[in-house]
């Protein structure tokens, strides 16, 4: 994108809208970096720093407190008798945190996040790379599709689960259709195979998500880079290969990393697809804390057990956090 | 784009290669066309065919549904005037719009301003607060959920303030919630804008407030619109929040639906066609908003990179 547009305020405001800035080099940078003294001197004083305020506020009684309170609760004997007077809660030390290893389906259920959100994120990779490169050149209706494309990202989870719920239901129009070839799989919806359920479903709502992330890898591929393996005769498969494909590496190692998140921290679509009491196969993580906390009233135990499951989210996220550029290279704060 | 500056780059060797004509279109051509045929058709049938079978399922009979009919046998457009009542969405709308609509505005009002401060000026923890922004975007709903409920009934207990069970409690659960992700949004706009204007609108004197108000806002219109568009789908799209929180007065749109599905179970045949023109209904909205604004959207789901 150009940078030395910056004069042209519209053209400025559509390319920061229009981009995905936080993979490639930020379009930003440039023009900052002769302003940098000017501004800094600018900038130290009369800073408007209240202006942080009601957010910081929003932010540190709602998820910063509640925070701490949940960790404080997971040391707490905390059931439905001692909930509305939680301050003076007995203490319990780890106690919650030994249950949650030793005696519930805590194991399983990481296990069971793990692997279905792994193996939702196998499919969708070679799915949404082959969907951003068949619409990466211009033809009739290109439009037409990649809105079509973003269809499933673009429902609500809680819309997406109720409608797979009604089709996978036994004798419904899934079983229906497989049934015309042959195939009679069993119970969608209950049972041993309730897993492959949710991995699938999950593999329909997600996978435009990395289309997305793969479109905006895509777009950074040099024009000469195609002149130049048309001109060595590359044939496409050699040309996705070995041209093509390395400019994707950083986009879809960020949707691999963020689609993970996602996954593991799915709350509304095993909960509205199976309800609950959920089958044992499909009691991940979000499900498990749920149900321990408002079906079983073991307000402590689902404490300690979201405390646990944030030790594993905290995993991706902090590699996540490491890969992400938080600023343009221009900015004094850079400093610290 | 690109394409003419390279093609006049390459015009000794090629004689006639404009953009769109059949020599370009080999060059940039990636699969071969059948492969290409084949994975569109493939897409977007498996995206289509779901999408279309909500909406037949939901002039459909609840039998017809329950066979596994595809395209019905008899048409009737019964649910949609049923749902409201049955499913209780004429108050779960009424409560989803004024809640997700509010965290819409309030939220990208302080994220404007937030950001604003964030990408202009420089102070101690400004990175922190940066990273922090992106770290508070993965903390799960589910973590969250029991304390906050015990925090609002708290509130009521020690405070007086009664906050579970209404629409209060909700909208600022979902506004602290978006918050994060709408000022990230409006941290990578706000970047992209030159910062010329603003500094000869500070040359004539304007202040802080004024540079705000007068310059960066009006610049800004798509990158608000963005904010604020995830911002209210956060809150239509929340289950976990409102499950937990709301009483049936209070419902939003997505509880209603998963509390009408889930009453389905067992005994006789569901209600099939009216959840399916409910779940219809609670998607329009959202369709349609990204339909209108899918060009600003595109780019801040990927900024973003969270639902």
């Amino acid at each position: 994108m150009s940078t030395d547009a910056s004069h042209e305020v519209r053209l400025a405001a559509d390319n920061a809208a229009g981009r995905a800035p936080r993979n490639t080099e930020d379009t930003g940078q440039q023009p900052g970096h002769k302003y940098g003294m000017r501004r800094k001197g600018l900038s130290e004083r009369n800073r408007p720093l209240w202006m942080l305020i009601p957010g910081g506020a929003l932010m540190i009684i709602i998820i910063v407190l509640p925070l701490l309170l949940g960790i404080y609760m997971s040391v707490l004997n905390l059931d439905q008798y001692t909930l509305r007077k939680w301050i003076s809660a007995p203490l319990i030390g780890a106690e919650n945190f030994v249950e949650a290893v030793t005696a519930s389906p805590l194991l399983h259920a990481v296990w069971l996040s793990v692997s279905y959100s792994l193996l939702a994120m196998v499919v969708t990779l070679p799915l949404g790379i082959a969907a951003a490169v068949a619409t990466q050149n211009a033809f009739k209706g290109r439009a037409v599709i990649r809105s079509i494309f973003l269809i499933p990202y673009v429902l609500p989870s809680f819309v997406v689960a109720t409608v797979w719920r009604t089709m996978l239901q036994p004798g419904g129009i899934v079983d229906e259709a497989l049934g015309t070839v042959g195939i009679h799989v069993g119970l969608w919806l209950n049972g041993p195979q309730t897993f492959w359920t949710l991995v699938l479903v999950q593999i329909w709502a997600s996978w435009p998500f990395i289309y997305l992330l793969a479109l905006s890898g895509l777009q950074s591929v040099d024009h000469e880079v195609h002149e130049a393996s048309a001109l060595d005769g590359a044939l496409w498969w050699n040309k996705l290969r070995y041209v093509v494909f390395p400019y994707l590496k950083g986009p879809l190692a960020l949707a691999f990393l963020i689609g993970m998140l996602h996954h593991i921290n799915n709350f509304t679509l095993p909960f509205v697809l199976f309800g609950v009491p959920a089958p044992a196969d499909v009691e991940v993580l979000p499900i498990l804390t749920y149900v321990t906390s408002f079906q079983s009233f073991r307000f402590g135990l689902s404490a300690a057990m979201a405390f646990i499951s944030l030790v594993l989210i905290a995993i991706p996220l902090f590699v996540y956090l490491r890969a992400v550029k938080l600023d343009d290279a221009e900015t004094p704060g850079g400093k610290k | 784009m690109s394409a003419t500056t390279a093609t006049r780059r390459s015009a000794p060797t090629l004689e006639v290669d404009r953009p769109g004509s059949h020599r370009q279109h080999e060059v940039l051509r990636l699969l071969p066309t059948p492969l290409l045929i084949f994975v569109l058709v493939f897409l977007g049938a498996l995206v289509l065919i779901p999408v279309l079978y909500i909406f037949l399922a939901s002039v459909n009979s609840d039998i017809g549904v329950a066979n596994g009919e595809f395209w019905p046998s008899t048409v009737t457009f019964e649910n949609y005037s049923k749902i409201w009542t049955s499913v209780g969405l004429a108050t779960g709308l009424t409560n989803s719009v004024l809640v997700a609509g509010a965290t819409a505005v309030v939220s990208a009002a302080l994220s404007i301003s937030t950001a604003f401060v964030l990408v202009r000026y420089t102070f101690r923890g400004r990175l922190t607060i940066l990273r922090g922004l992106l770290a508070l975007q993965s903390v799960p709903g589910t973590l969250m959920v029991l304390p906050v409920f015990v925090l609002f009934s708290s509130a009521a207990t020690y405070l007086g303030i009664q906050v579970i069970g209404t629409q209060w409690g909700l909208f600022v659960t979902y506004l602290t919630f978006a918050m994060p992700f709408s000022t990230w949004v409006m941290v990578t706009y706000l970047r992209g804008l030159p910062k010329e204007l603003e500094e000869a609108a500070r040359i004539d004197g304007a202040s802080n407030l004024g540079v705000l108000f007068r310059i960066i806002l009006p610049l800004s219109w798509p990158g608000i619109v963005v904010s604020g568009i995830f911002a209210f789908l956060l809150g239509w799209n929340d289950v976990l929040f409102a499950s937990v929180m709301t009483r049936p007065e209070s419902q939003t749109a997505a509880v209603a639906l998963q509390i009408f599905g889930a009453s389905q179970e067992g005994g006789a045949i569901p209600f099939y066609g009216q959840m399916m023109a409910a779940a219809l209904v609670c998607a329009a909205p959202v369709v349609i908003l990204y339909l209108i604004f899918q060009r600003y959207l595109v780019g801040g789901l990927t900024a973003g990179g969270v639902k």
